[in-house]
């Protein structure tokens, strides 16, 4: 067993303690009612720089994403050996693009999209947490984010200290992201597309 | 320069090289403007996304009761002012994020975050404009 303190669990308010064993891993607040995800619901796992610490992504059978942030640097070896040794999953170091560039590929995963600058992606939001897409304008698509009221709404009454669920991680930032707009060359095809569509 | 009309080229730039030159500050999931790196730091599903400061082209915010919404506007393609669109891009054909908007119950906050961003684009701008003056 492994255990590590002050790690938030899917961008909870508080950190809890998270815990790894050979048949999966834990998270909890105090006298919480804990979070479970069983090794055998594990496809993928990702090591990577968050705004608290270093984060491990999860994605489990059902595409869900789940973060756990608040690692430290020096955490990497240890965690990678465990999901490794435990649960034959190679915890991938995924580096981040630090250009601060606006321009790349918007690249649709299976759970997430990914806007990648240069090969490495600038930043995922999981399908999970968009709330709605349109076109806004020529070549301009735009997508909405859940916007939990006040930010303080998790969406899990209380329990798992203030873990969020799917759609309400937006939520958890001081500054919350509620819309963002990209401009896509040749989307006015698509909508032109589905006007003659409509028409016929 | 060709009838008198200068071809604009595209300049590289980078915010940071390595994930450790983030600011401390980014931990408190808020937007951080970094004028030393001439870079805004956003926070997206708990991740800081540098934004330099040659991607803005502008940023206010619109108070609304208890909270304000503040918009960031990127530069990208078919969005020129005049008749023609002379802004460079390395690749225009790329897809670009053309604008970013957050919710935030801080509004004295908000309103210094566009005022720093106001100012570092001001700053950007002109040291650009004087060294093409002095390549000229």
């Amino acid at each position: 067993m492994e255990t590590f303190d002050e790690i938030y669990l899917d961008l909870s308010k508080q950190p809890g303690k998270c815990r790894f064993v050979e048949t999966g891993l834990g998270w909890k607040l105090g006298n919480g009612d804990p979070f479970t995800l069983d090794a055998a619901e594990f496809t993928q796992a990702q090591w990577s720089r968050a705004s608290r610490g270093y984060e491990i992504k999860v994605y489990s059978r059902n595409n869900a994403v789940v973060q756990l942030d608040g690692f430290q640097q020096e955490d990497f070896e240890r965690i990678s050996k465990l999901f490794k040794n435990w649960y034959r999953i190679n915890l991938e170091h995924k580096e981040h693009a630090l250009r601060g560039w606006n321009w790349g590929k918007a690249d649709f995963g299976k759970a997430e999209l990914h806007f990648n600058v240069q090969s490495r992606p600038a930043f995922s939001i999981p399908y999970s947490e968009v709330s709605n897409t349109n076109l806004a304008g020529k070549n301009e698509v735009a997508v909405d984010f859940s916007n939990p009221a006040n930010g303080d709404e998790t969406g899990t009454n209380g329990h798992l200290g203030g873990a969020r669920a799917k759609g309400r991680k937006t939520g958890a930032a001081r500054d919350q992201l509620v819309e963002m707009r990209f401009y896509i060359p040749g989307s006015t095809a698509i909508k032109e597309e589905n006007g003659e569509n409509g028409d016929a | 320069s060709l009838n008198g009309t200068e071809e604009k080229k595209f300049k590289r730039f980078e915010s940071y090289k390595r994930d450790n030159q983030f600011p401390p500050k980014v931990k408190d999931l808020a937007v951080v403007v970094d004028a030393k790196s001439s870079t805004i730091v956003l926070p997206i599903m708990g991740r800081p996304v540098p934004f330099h400061i040659n991607t803005i082209k502008n940023a206010s915010h619109t108070p609304d009761g208890d909270v304000t919404y503040l918009r960031i506007n990127f530069l990208s393609p078919g969005q020129g002012v005049g008749r023609k669109d002379d802004q460079p891009f390395e690749d225009a054909s790329a897809h670009f994020i053309r604008s970013l908007t957050f919710k935030s119950k801080d509004i004295d906050r908000m309103e210094e975050v566009v005022k720093q961003i106001t100012e570092l684009k001001k700053n950007a701008v002109r040291r650009e404009q004087e060294k093409k003056q002095m390549e000229d």
